[in-house]
């Protein structure tokens, strides 16, 4: 059994290409969920049952299903009322997923900041929503850093997921030059390698914004 | 119209039998790294470390991808419900070896030497010492994991095993009802999950029976 690499070689721009796009598509999902699941946490936390219920049950529904099922739905299902681009479906898809799980967390660590905070800022002449957003928010985001980037650690894991409703990231053109050259066992372990690799510069940026954070916590 | 409901639960049931099995097999391989990393010979803890490290760096999808369709290549022929087992297991083990490494660092040090030096070797303050204050954390931390593994189970569809996402997709396909079948499926997850998380805390419950929580 010889293994020949040289086909790797030869279709790496379009792996290349295909490392852009699972990493654009990463940082769209990581502003979508981050930001969306702050939002959601607020929502749920400071407003009345009528609002954060239906909020809080999508949450929930997003959590107890698995991912590939939740993007099959979006995609194969709501695509039969309206057309929407698969990439379109993918970046949604895996917001909302990962929507839910910081909003958790955010809800938590919103929670943590003591409600003295609060009450300070409030005798100090700051209103309801100023004091969320000013006092509250910014404590609240340091607070969740470690968490936000261990889920953005794995939602990077998650992109290629998306290959399976034909989103063109790196296992999407990496099955399409398999289907030319018969290579699989050499693309799957270069498309490993080249995870992994993404992965060890991602905890190494994890570290990184954990000591930044760490003094303004 | 074909009736869905039977099918989804069929395949709902597969999605079971692959998870559990996973589990089962994992949760010996997650003790086996858990021995090497405390192992005597440096080159078993790199081992077990590095393993753990590429394991958990890699999207659990490529490693089907691998295993299924690159596994021929190396002589591993594999059919996919075995393929889906074995990753699966393979996949957890090195996830919830972390999960019992924390559990059992969780538990005083001075609780190891005290049994030490009252004369316990080091497998007996394992066995009668460590473990049973570690068993809390460990039961509800590899619970987690059951639930992700049942998540990600999802995932074996690709390599064509009939499971639960695999049947739900064919009939959103065949009946053109999306909403009904997402509807069924997604419940049968939640049934799965919940049925997992009721053990999970049964388990808990038995386990710290005579430890201060």
């Amino acid at each position: 059994m010889e293994f020949d690499f040289t086909p790797v070689i030869d279709y790496f721009p379009t792996l290349l290409k295909g490392v852009g796009v699972t990493l654009l598509i990463g940082l769209a999902v990581a502003l979508l969920s981050i930001l969306g699941g702050q939002l959601v946490a607020v929502i749920s936390l400071y407003t009345r049952k009528v609002v954060n219920w239906p909020l809080r049950f999508f949450i929930w529904l997003f959590m107890t299903t698995p991912l590939l099922l939740q993007l099959y739905f979006l995609y194969f299902g709501l695509g039969e009322l309206i057309l929407i681009p698969a990439i379109v479906v993918g970046i949604l898809g895996l917001g909302f997923h990962y929507m839910a799980y910081n909003a958790d967390i955010f809800m938590a660590t919103i929670r943590s900041v003591s409600s003295g905070q609060y009450e300070a800022s409030r005798s100090l002449g700051f209103g309801h929503l100023r004091t969320l957003l000013y006092i509250i928010l910014p404590q609240a985001f340091y607070r969740a850093l470690p968490q936000l980037s261990n889920n953005m650690i794995i939602m990077v894991k998650d992109i290629a997921v998306l290959s399976a409703i034909g989103i063109g990231e790196l296992v999407y053109v990496s099955q399409y030059a398999i289907s030319i050259t018969f290579r699989p066992f050499e693309f799957y372990i270069t498309i490993a390698v080249i995870y992994y690799l993404i992965n060890l510069m991602m905890e190494a940026g994890q570290s990184w914004i954990e000591r930044r954070a760490a003094y303004r916590r | 119209m074909i009736d869905i409901t039977p099918l989804l639960v069929k395949a709902a049931w597969v999605t079971v039998d692959i998870s559990a099995r996973a589990l089962f097999f994992g949760f010996f391989i997650a003790a086996a790294l858990v021995v090497m990393r405390t192992a005597r010979l440096p080159p078993l803890r790199w081992l077990a470390r590095a393993y753990i490290s590429v394991v958990r760096g890699t999207p659990y999808f490529v490693q089907l991808l691998l295993v299924f369709y690159g596994g021929p290549a190396i002589g591993l022929r594999l059919d996919p419900f075995t393929c889906g087992v074995v990753v699966g297991a393979f996949n957890i083990g090195a996830y919830m070896s972390e999960a019992m490494r924390g559990a059992i660092e969780s538990v005083e040090s001075g609780q190891n030497e005290a049994s030490r030096s009252l004369g316990f070797g080091r497998l007996a303050t394992l066995r009668y010492i460590i473990l049973p204050q570690a068993a809390g954390l460990m039961i509800r931390s590899i619970g987690v994991l059951a639930i992700i593994l049942v998540k990600n189970s999802s995932l074996v569809s690709i390599i064509s095993v009939v499971e639960l996402t695999y049947q739900a997709q064919r009939l959103i396909g065949s009946t053109y009802k999306p909403l009904e079948v997402f509807t069924l499926s997604a419940l049968m997850y939640i049934v799965i999950i919940y049925a997992v998380m009721g053990m999970v805390e049964f388990l808990y419950r038995r386990a710290t029976r005579y430890t201060f929580r």
